[in-house]
């Protein structure tokens, strides 16, 4: 998917996904099973391999991992559901990723993202709206970012962030 | 070249002349122009004819505080605004502006007659005139009034432009360029602060722009300005905004600017936005709005020609544009003595300065008469004439006013000032406190509630030297507000042509009382003669004077009227000023449009549209679509030459006979798993969960605490500690928080947890008698024999190669299957049991006959056949309810008096006597139809179909006690007659279940 502008916009291909509620006391079991570090500071990353992880809220993270790796990562997961109870639930297909590439990506996001885009560290990730949509923003780079947002609503910001790259086009020339 | 341009002089580009039109001719401006200025230089001054009397009206003001010369400007096709503002519009080649509120013309005009007749048109003459009789509001006066209320002409062809917006954060946002901003943001910047300014003139400078003879750090006052906005422009933690007006301060220091991005432009570029919308979030704000300079209240006072001092100087200094040939200055205010000296050593002949102040200032007398000047002090004015421009004008000695007839001093321009009222609009929006500053006979911004600083103008302080020193001081002290070490340096200033001044009210005069025409509000046609009025009515503080004259509610929201009409009416009174109040300022600042308000709300993303993966498929196969909630879903599949009607029955007719398959992605799913989830679902729902067995389902019914249906759905059990939930497909976002709500505030015991997963699945819904095999070749590991896989079972399989959750329900009383694939593979299943299911007489379904099938079970949808008031047993759900259980949400409220009586509004179904007949959902029911007007009236219908399988029409419907009048016949009165029909249940079809199996 592309769109004229400053940024590149492209919507990432399917990957695994999965959302992780797990209590306090149970997270060192979990990130044992895991295999890499569950960050206690919400909107910190940790990862390991394919495996990645994302801090949303006091008990809840996000997981990524390849395609590949879903089986053996639910697995781990299962393996461990008796000793630290836990929810591991399949989100892959409920949301989709587009990376924003470019130097003006902050300008880009903040036409509908009300938080400070610009003080987002290296590496971090928050759960934000864009416009009203709720979307899920990291940060991989100084000018690049991975928006992620539920399946149905994609389009809807997807032409928004397309209209306003037009328009930083403008602001740019 | 006209001969009120200055050579050279200004700083607008004499090299760059564009072309405009006004009223359909054409003039001559210069880039750096707006409008005001451009007809100024043309002499012209009259533009627009006042709102109540179509008065001729001319520029008063240099600025957005104008309350007269609105004007229409159109770029064609859509691109039409009513009400600009001609002393904010910038000139561009080919701008092509008309004046408003006149016919036939501006120079004759019709709607005068309102004038001569004015002694008829007093304040709150619509409150008293059009009172009687009653029944001419609505077809006489309302739409007189309403052709007669408005400036210009609303566009009636959409808005082609387009509109953006954007979040902005910063530790320190400056309102306003003027010196006292230039020096806050310069502060507040070097200390390495993030610094946004704003201003809503085309560049920043605010007063320095008319300012040529101050030096300000040993240079002149430009050349300051110029280093100084290359230094904020050179930083990369500043951000410049000029024309951007800071149009409302908000809650934590969020302000809404409005910037105007090609307005100015003749040809603005493609994809360019006219307007942006800045919400910005600030650390600390410093206001710098400066201050509105006071018109002079005189008989007269609103004759084209007749203008603010301030405005003047403005033109001739930053337009190189002379407002007149012979001036006469009328002012109670030093300010205006300077104007006078400014236009007298460029050339134009100044008849006389009129003082109301018996004494002023030596140097003041001196430079006058170094200019012979003529000095006229402690003077009145006691009228003006000229019909479309100012002749003349007759000045008095005040303490003679009445008796001596005055003189006569010819001029083209009046030059008035009332001194200069501090801008405080965005610090009333905080709510903060005024206080009234006896001593300079203004209101100050007293208690702040938000961080803001207020500097310069805004506060009072007069005088250049003391707005940059302030501005230094108020950005320094923003600065270390947010954090940061700024240093503490203001610039220097000689030549700083500094004064005072006092206030007044109407100037003494000599006519009668009711011939008097001093004009307070100018765009609302306000005269002191009214505001008296509304206090001898009895109008006693300004609030009420306001709206029973009008003053200051027009769309200037009374920035130069507002001070004279508190302190008439104050005077009036006897009353301290204070004591008579002062209106609340509300946002927006000044007009701002629709259109940057909605930013990207325009078009394809109006609003979010939610789509199914199914949904390309749908519409390639020509859906009729309908909206749920977000989401638009498929209706149903017209083939050629059908209408609804058709359409429904024929997929009635063939999901009964042989196959149907809907697309059900939409339906809410919530994943809750975890340890306890069979005891959270057990307290959430009526239904009991605790004992359902894996690979089981049950439908839930979900209450409020109140008692009322909320939701409901089918709930699956995929493991001993997963549920797979569904809801209604409104009713998804809402009952994931309520759930989530009842488990952190009440349950956090529970070892549970929920998940959104709506859209991680496709939901294909196949029923049908054909449904079994049509599905049995693509099912691997899962048998679907009745035994293997009874209806309410759910499993985890592979369907078509994909990994599935496979469902076994029904909402339509056929044998039914849902099958669950991740979302990204539902097109591809969709089609493939499309292909597969042309053997077995498939057909795909829409919601209209879904919600047909179901209303011949009897199956409620929550929200049409429930309204927030309906319990389980008022909507025949009785038996779903687990009576075994200690308790559920809303168990204790089923129990009331209320919810228990006999007499509830209960869901009953109801045949027409005639069958034909499909009755109006939301009819109303009455047990006698011929019983006197207004009839009681005793439930309504909810749900009406023809039903294709009966061959009949069949309704559900909320009747009061309906369950106890089995058989009895009711009526229902109708526009077009009264339709009869008689109570039945609620299960039209196949009442004994068999077809599930079958």
């Amino acid at each position: 998917m592309t769109s004229e502008g400053p940024v590149r916009l492209t919507l990432l291909p399917e990957a695994a996904r999965f959302s992780l509620r797990v209590r306090q006391s149970d997270i060192a079991a979990a990130a044992r099973a895991f295999g890499a570090a569950l960050p206690a500071r919400i909107g910190q990353t940790a990862s390991a391999g394919p495996r990645s992880s994302l801090c949303l809220g006091p008990d809840e993270w996000v997981l990524h991992t390849s395609t590949d790796d879903a089986e053996a990562l639910q697995q781990a997961f299962a393996a461990i559901a008796g000793a630290a109870p836990h929810s591991l639930t399949d989100i892959s297909d409920r949301d989709r990723s587009i990376l924003l590439s470019g130097p003006l990506v902050e300008d880009l996001l903040s036409t509908g993202c009300p938080r400070d885009v610009s003080s987002i560290p290296l590496g971090a990730g928050v759960r934000t709206v864009f416009d009203t949509v709720q979307v899920v923003l990291i940060r991989d780079g100084v000018t690049d970012f991975r928006l992620e947002v539920a399946r149905s609503y994609l389009p809807h910001v997807m032409a928004l962030l397309a209209m306003a790259n037009l328009e930083l086009a403008v602001a740019a020339g | 070249m006209s001969a009120l341009r200055i050579p050279g002089k200004g700083r607008v580009d004499h090299a760059q002349p564009v072309r405009f039109t006004f009223d359909g001719k054409s003039y001559q401006g210069l880039a750096g122009d707006t409008l005001a200025s451009a007809l100024l230089a043309n002499g012209v001054h009259l533009v627009g004819r006042s709102f109540k009397y179509h008065r001729p009206r001319g520029v008063v003001s240099a600025g957005s505080e104008e309350p007269n010369a609105l004007v229409g400007v159109s770029r064609g096709s859509g691109r039409e605004e009513p009400n600009t503002r001609a002393t904010m519009q910038e000139v561009y080649d080919g701008l092509a502006a008309v004046s408003q509120n006149r016919w036939p013309c501006l120079h004759f005009d019709a709607g005068a007659g309102a004038d001569v007749l004015h002694r008829l048109l007093p304040a709150g003459f619509y409150y008293k005139t059009f009172l009687w009789p009653k029944r001419f509001w609505d077809r006489v006066y309302e739409p007189l009034i309403r052709r007669a209320a408005g400036l210009g002409v609303a566009p009636s062809e959409p808005d082609a432009d387009s509109y953006a917006s954007r979040y902005a954060h910063c530790d320190v946002l400056v309102v306003g360029g003027g010196p006292a901003g230039i020096a806050a943001a310069l502060a507040a910047a070097r200390s390495g602060a993030r610094v946004i300014l704003a201003d809503e003139q085309a560049e920043i400078g605010g007063s320095l722009l008319a300012e040529t003879g101050a030096r300000i750090d040993g240079q002149p006052a430009w050349d300051w300005l110029a280093a100084a906005r290359a230094e904020l422009e050179g930083m990369a933690n500043v951000r410049l905004l000029p024309r951007t007006t800071a149009i409302g301060y908000y809650h934590q220091n969020m302000v809404g600017l409005a910037e105007r991005v090609t307005d100015h432009l003749a040809a603005p570029p493609q994809h360019a936005p006219r307007e942006r919308m800045w919400r910005v979030r600030a650390g600390q704000v410093v206001l710098a709005q400066g201050a509105i300079e006071r018109p002079l209240v005189f008989h007269g006072n609103d004759r084209p020609g007749v203008m603010l001092a301030g405005a003047a100087r403005t033109y001739l200094h930053r337009y190189g544009v002379k407002v007149g040939e012979r001036a006469v200055v009328v002012t109670s205010h030093d300010s205006a003595w300077q104007t006078a000296f400014d236009l007298a050593d460029a050339g134009v002949s100044v008849a006389a300065i009129a003082d109301v102040r018996a004494e002023v200032d030596s140097a003041l007398l001196a430079g006058a008469q170094q200019r012979g000047i003529e000095i006229l002090l402690g003077h009145t004015v006691t009228g003006t004439s000229g019909r479309l421009r100012i002749n003349a004008v007759t000045l008095a000695a005040a303490e003679l006013v009445a008796t001596a007839a005055g003189r006569v001093l010819r001029c083209d321009v009046l030059l008035m000032s009332g001194g200069w009222t501090p801008s405080l609009h965005l610090f009333s929006h905080t709510q903060g406190r005024l206080a009234w500053d006896e001593a300079s006979q203004s209101f100050l911004p007293g208690e702040r509630t938000e961080d803001c600083h207020i500097a310069g103008a805004g506060r009072g302080l007069w005088g250049l030297g003391a707005a940059l020193a302030d501005g230094a001081a108020m950005g320094a002290a923003a600065a270390r507000a947010a954090g940061f070490s700024p240093d503490m340096s203001a610039p220097t200033v000689e030549g700083d042509p500094a004064g005072s001044g006092v206030t007044t009210t109407e100037l003494p005069g000599n006519r009668a009382a009711h011939n008097t025409r001093a004009f307070v509000d100018f765009q609302n046609d306000v005269t002191a003669k009214d505001i008296r009025l509304a206090v001898h009515e009895g109008m006693r503080s300004i609030e009420h004077v306001k709206r029973y004259t009008t003053t200051g509610m027009a769309t200037d929201q009374g920035k130069l009227a507002g001070m004279n009409a508190l302190a008439i009416a104050a005077e009036t009174l006897g009353a301290p000023l204070p004591a008579v109040g002062l209106t609340t300022f509300r946002p927006p600042y000044t007009p701002t449009t629709f259109g940057a308000f909605a930013g990207y709300h325009q078009g394809e993303t109006f609003d979010v549209t939610r789509k199914t993966p199914i949904d390309p498929w749908a519409e390639a196969s020509g859906a009729v679509f309908e909206p749920v909630s977000l989401w638009r879903r498929a209706r149903y599949f017209p083939k050629p030459g059908e209408d609804m009607h058709a359409a429904v029955a024929r997929e009635c007719r063939a999901t009964r006979s042989a196959v149907g398959m809907m697309d059900a992605s939409t339906l809410g799913k919530i994943e809750v798993v975890g340890p306890d989830a069979a005891e959270f679902l057990n307290r959430m729902y009526t239904n009991p969960f605790t004992r359902l067995g894996v690979g089981r389902c049950r439908y839930g019914v979900l209450l409020g605490e109140d008692g009322f249906i909320r939701d409901d759905g089918v709930i699956g059990r995929l493991a001993a500690d997963r549920f797979h939930v569904t809801t209604t497909t409104g009713g998804a976002p809402r009952v994931l928080n309520m759930m989530e709500d009842y488990l952190q505030t009440e349950w956090p015991d529970l070892r549970v947890w929920l998940t959104s997963t709506t859209e991680q699945w496709v939901t294909v819904a196949l029923n049908g008698p054909n449904a079994r095999r049509l599905l049995e070749p693509l099912v691997e590991g899962q048998a679907l024999t009745d035994e293997a896989f009874p209806h309410m079972s759910v499993s985890e399989c592979r369907v078509a190669g994909f990994s599935a959750r496979l469902f076994r329900v029904s909402f339509t009383g056929e044998m039914g299957f849902e099958v669950n694939v991740p979302a990204r593979h539902g097109l591809e299943l969709w089609e493939l049991l499309a292909a597969a299911g042309q053997e077995h007489g498939l057909c795909v379904y829409g919601t209209e006959a879904m919600h047909v099938l179901r209303a011949e079970k009897g199956f409620i949808i929550v929200g049409q056949d429930s309204d927030g008031t309906v319990t389980p047993d008022d909507a025949g759900l009785g038996w779903a309810i687990g009576r075994r259980k200690s308790d559920f949400v809303g168990k204790r409220s089923l129990a009331r008096p209320d919810l228990v009586a006999r007499n509830r509004k209960q869901l009953v179904g109801l045949v027409t006597h005639d069958p034909r007949t499909v009755l109006e959902e939301g009819a109303q029911i009455v047990e006698d139809p011929n019983q006197p007007l207004p009839m009681t009236m005793i439930g309504h219908v909810t749900s009406s179909y023809w039903s294709e399988a009966l061959g009949r029409s069949i309704a559900l419907a909320l009747v009061e006690g309906g369950r106890m009048r089995m058989g009895d016949m009711l009526y229902l009165p109708m526009p077009e007659g009264t339709h009869s029909a008689r109570v039945t249940g609620t299960v039209f079809y196949d009442p004994q279940g068999e077809r599930l199996s079958a």
